[in-house]
């Protein structure tokens, strides 16, 4: 436990928790693992306010506290922006509780399940497992069916002591019976049903999967930490590469990775400088170079991996060099994403040991009024935040596998390329929480975190993600390079570009945003003008000139 | 005639605004690089000729068309029609034709200008910003009509080459030569913001060639050859849009970063350029007049290029590529040079970079739309060598701005450039039928969309 004087004060001082919990004592240093740690909250909860009510400097003591104890966990631009969507857990339902041990787990899965404005897309995670079951057991559905509509409704319920929002509950009631009909209909609706839910559910799970990394975070100290964020902070994009390894679906593979590369440059980074530089019209807009410098120069390196391959397949077909075996493109492509992954690697020292400095996270503002927290203290114990990240991990896989099966089905039944979904869609979806965050951070004038939430994403999925996917595919067999195809290649080129150029002179305005979201929405549009396929497929190599592909995909 | 009040009332400068009460009336770099071509017209010959009436209109016309240090080259627009109706020889009418399009391109930005001082200075920047460069505009849709889409691309293309290499690499070069040893600093911010819209410009036309070149190589397949069209013309609309929000950021929210800087020399000359010298109605008659003069030399430069390039030896592509912006942008390009020599570059790169970027964002995507309501099937595809120049131009134009101060080497890699990227052009001199057929070795895609339609 860490010293007394390093804690926070209270973000939600209610004095009447106070009250009650004035009378305990403190634990000794061994008690705070066993105890938990939301008694452990309740317990400085109390100290604290005791404390403020003695100090009265508590403004200048607290925020210095509060600094170091943000900068002693390693709190990462990342972390800011997811917490800009948590919420307050109410204390005072619990505490109708009469039942000490079951308050202690109720409170538990409330910090999980329910401390998030993103909670209301949960029950689509529900939804998507009975949309499959019901596509593959026709028969036997309906008390499958019935049972899920009933612990839905008893999770409405507790839902609706959580919100203030009316027509919210409202809504919420509406969709179980509005799915039971819709799936009455077609059976070979429910593929589509299946991918849909499978996104939407995917979006809570990502937020609450970095709370959790968050949460263990503040017990394994600031480097691991960092290094925990660095490799869990896209898991959902991570999961659905892998499971599209294993269905030897490389397509998929390449353009959802590049899709959320392209999503986190262009489109995140484009809508937050927009509407910050909206929002801020008069003032002037800052933000750091050198961490912007140091992500754009790994991007750099990135897209020149990429492009080799690309370019080598281009040169052999026109017969200017000669290879000796078909795997030379592979060769080269796992060649490169060693020397990605060791980039990447040199990042990471770069940015938790030498030069820590650079990427403090600004200082937030609290908004008393505003339900979100920030915390500096762990609101779960070690053991249960593990055994949630487990469980979190593993519905996000499960719907990852839904995603990457039903794919074929709903690009062919709504007219759209296999590429277009994975390129646009997708990425839109796993990146909603933190383009929320992101476009949140950008309104208050805190460019810094904007910059390090995106230009950060797209850093590891380029320089982490890829070349693992690569390793991973080699591990299994399957012949998955870096060659992502001249136009999705080059559009990455562009998009690096113009990324680097807007941001190289450290102010921001709106029109750098809307030029950033123009540059999404024509690479959008020209991979939306792709959708019809002819007859051929991609591998057919009856054509004149470059580049029928001398290799399989 | 309000000028001989005007020089005369020196002091009262600070107390006359424009009609607007606005003392910026919007003169934009465009405009003032213009006003370094003008001189002063001569009341005093006007008052020798007696009949009082003669004399409001002799002043009239002495300013539009004799206001002008490029008047000398105006007796070539009478010996182009002169020669169009004669039939004096292709050549000449091409010949003559361009350089009669000198001194008409200066006259129209000046009325623009004049104009401008009567509707406002938001107005007036509009104006500018959509007839400053008239005459491209005009040739390019003289061409579509005629359906010469190669030309079309080809010229606006080389206008923004124009702008950005040899406009701005003669400037920075002169100007660092004259400055040696003093700093030549300027604003970056106008500069990244035209350079942004730039590449945003270079990426949508890379699109349509990327995907041409991806379903020729089998990467992709489309359902219908129109497909890159499609890309093209929503590519064009996204490109009008970025160009109708950097107006917006210009003349609305951010107006105070495209101020010229005050222009502090001839003292006399300046305060008399903040006063119209012809009357607004009479300023709209010349301006569609000159207008119409614009429109009928480029029907001929355009009906004559043909042969023109024939008899030179040189490649249609060379002559719109690297000929005709040099000639249509020549009025612009002395006086860049002139306020380079002053030091005065905030003032150079508006001129230069606002070219490109207007040229590059409004008038070729107005160029696809236009076509497409005309029916004609015009696309952003400029081809793989026009399109790498252009790209690789922006490139180094965003580099060699992006510090913040200059020096006569940055001048001197940016003409290199161009002499370069026109040497290039120069080599493709034989016409297209010739080039394939020893371009044997040189089995990369040509073809269009068409061939993969299974």
């Amino acid at each position: 436990m860490r010293p007394a004087a390093a804690a926070a004060p209270p973000v939600h001082t209610s004095s009447s928790n106070c009250n009650a919990l004035a009378r305990a004592s403190p634990l000794p240093y061994w008690g705070a693992a066993a105890v938990g740690g939301e008694e452990q909250r309740w317990r400085r909860l109390a100290m604290d306010s005791a404390r403020a009510t003695l100090l009265d400097s508590s403004s200048s003591s607290s925020s210095a506290a509060k600094e170091m104890a943000a900068r002693h966990l390693g709190r990462t631009a990342h972390n800011l922006s997811s917490s800009s969507l948590r919420k307050k857990s109410d204390l005072a339902l619990l505490r109708k509780v009469p039942c000490a041990p079951l308050r202690r787990i109720l409170d538990n899965l409330q910090q999980v399940l329910l401390a998030t404005r993103l909670v209301l897309l949960f029950p689509a995670v529900l939804l998507a497992l009975a949309a499959r079951i019901f596509q593959f057991g026709q028969a036997s559905s309906p008390s499958i069916l019935f049972s899920l509509s009933f612990q839905f409704h008893t999770y409405c319920c507790c839902l609706r002591m959580n919100s203030t929002n009316q027509a919210l509950d409202f809504g919420i009631f509406l969709l179980p019976p509005m799915f039971l009909i819709s799936i009455n209909q077609r059976p070979q609706n429910m593929m589509e049903w299946v991918f849909v839910l499978s996104l939407i559910g995917l979006v809570p799970l990502a937020e609450r999967l970095s709370f959790l990394t968050e949460q263990i975070a503040f017990y394994t100290g600031p480097t691991v930490g960092g290094l925990l964020n660095a490799t869990f902070g896209n898991v959902t994009e991570v999961i659905i590469a892998i499971f599209a390894l294993y269905e030897g679906n490389i397509v998929v593979v390449k353009c959802s990775l590049l899709g959320s590369i392209l999503s986190n440059l262009l489109l995140v980074l484009g809508t937050s400088l927009f509407f910050g530089g909206l929002a801020n019209l008069g003032t002037e807009q800052p933000y750091d170079r050198m961490q912007v410098d140091v992500s754009t120069g790994l991007l750099i390196l990135g897209v020149l991996c990429h492009s080799l391959p690309l370019m080598l397949r281009y040169a052999v077909s026109s017969g200017e060099h000669a290879v000796a075996s078909w795997d030379a493109g592979l060769e080269l492509s796992r060649a490169c994403s060693v020397v990605m992954l060791l980039a990447y690697v040199a990042y990471l020292f770069f940015q938790l040991k030498t030069h820590r400095q650079l990427f403090e996270a600004q200082e937030v503002e609290e908004d008393d009024d505003d339900d979100s927290v920030s915390q500096d203290d762990a609101v779960l114990g070690f053991s249960s935040a593990m055994i949630w990240l487990g469980v979190m991990t593993l519905m996000t896989a499960v719907l990852s596998e839904f995603v990457v099966s039903t794919i074929e089905a709903a690009s062919n039944s709504w007219e759209l390329s296999v590429s277009f979904i994975s390129i646009i869609l997708i990425p839109i979806v796993g990146n909603a929480a933190e383009h929320a965050g992101a476009v949140i951070f950008a309104f208050k004038n805190k460019l810094d975190i904007t910059l390090g939430v995106s230009l950060g994403s797209a850093t590891q999925i380029s320089m982490f993600v890829v070349p693992l996917s690569v390793l991973v595919a080699w591990i299994m067999g399957v012949p998955m390079d870096l060659d992502f195809n001249l136009l999705e290649t080059g559009s990455l080129f562009l998009a690096i570009l113009a990324t680097t150029f807007t941001l190289q002179d450290g102010s921001s305005h709106y029109l750098k945003g809307l030029l950033l979201l123009l540059c999404y929405v024509a690479i959008a549009v020209c991979f939306f003008v792709l959708r019809r396929h002819g007859n051929g497929t991609n591998g057919n190599v009856h054509h004149q000139g470059v580049a029928s592909k001398p290799w399989r995909i | 005639m309000m000028r001989k009040y005007a020089s005369e009332a020196g002091g009262l400068r600070a107390a006359r605004l424009g009609p607007h009460g606005r003392s910026a009336t919007a003169r934009t770099a465009h405009n003032m690089s213009a006003a370094a071509l003008r001189k002063r017209s001569d009341a005093s010959l006007v008052n020798k000729v007696p009949v009082a009436p003669l004399r409001p209109i002799l002043a009239n016309l002495q300013e539009v068309f004799l206001g002008t240090k490029l008047a000398v080259l105006f007796p070539a627009v009478p010996l182009a029609i002169a020669a169009q109706c004669a039939s004096f020889g292709q050549v000449w009418v091409f010949t003559l034709s361009m350089i009669g399009l000198i001194p008409l391109a200066e006259r129209v930005s000046f009325l623009t200008e004049q104009i401008a001082i009567y509707t406002g200075p938001t107005v007036g920047g509009l104006l500018n910003a959509t007839c400053g460069n008239a005459t491209e505009l005009i040739i390019a849709l003289f061409a579509l009509i005629q359906g010469e889409i190669e030309v079309v691309k080809c010229s606006l293309l080389g206008s923004v080459l124009s702008n950005l290499l040899l406009v701005l690499g003669t400037s920075l070069f002169c100007g660092g030569i004259v400055n040696m040893d003093a700093k030549q600093p300027y604003d970056r911010t106008q500069a990244d913001v035209s350079t942004g819209l730039l590449i945003l410009g270079a990426l949508c036309q890379s699109l349509p060639l990327m995907l041409r070149y991806a379903v020729g190589a089998g990467e992709h397949t489309v359902a219908a050859p129109t497909t890159g069209l499609d890309l093209s013309r929503a590519c064009s609309i996204i490109m009008l849009l970025a160009y109708v929000a950097y107006l917006f950021f210009q003349l609305k929210t951010h107006a105070q970063l495209f101020e010229p800087q005050e222009v502090d020399d001839d003292g006399a000359d300046h305060e008399d350029d903040e006063l119209p010298v012809i009357g607004f109605a009479s300023g709209l008659f010349w301006l569609a007049f000159k207008t119409v003069l614009i429109a009928i030399l480029s029907e001929y430069v355009v009906g004559t290029i043909e042969p023109a390039s024939q008899s030179w030896g040189l490649s249609v592509s060379f002559i719109s590529i690297i000929l005709l912006p040099i000639v249509g942008n020549a009025a612009e390009h002395a006086g860049a040079i002139i306020f380079a020599l002053k030091n005065k570059l905030d003032i150079t790169l508006g001129v230069a970079l606002g070219s490109a970027t207007q040229i590059s964002m409004f008038v070729v995507p107005l160029s696809v739309i236009v076509a497409w309501i005309a029916g004609i099937q015009m696309d952003l595809d400029f081809k793989l060598l026009e399109t790498g120049s252009l790209f690789v131009s922006v490139l180094v134009t965003a580099f060699t701005l992006q510090d913040g101060s200059s020096h006569y080497l940055k001048g001197i890699l940016l003409l290199l450039c161009y002499i370069v990227i026109g040497a290039c052009f120069f080599v493709t001199r034989q016409p297209a039928s010739h080039a394939n057929s020893n371009g044997a070795e040189l089995s990369l895609v040509t073809g269009t969309l068409g061939a993969q339609v299974a």
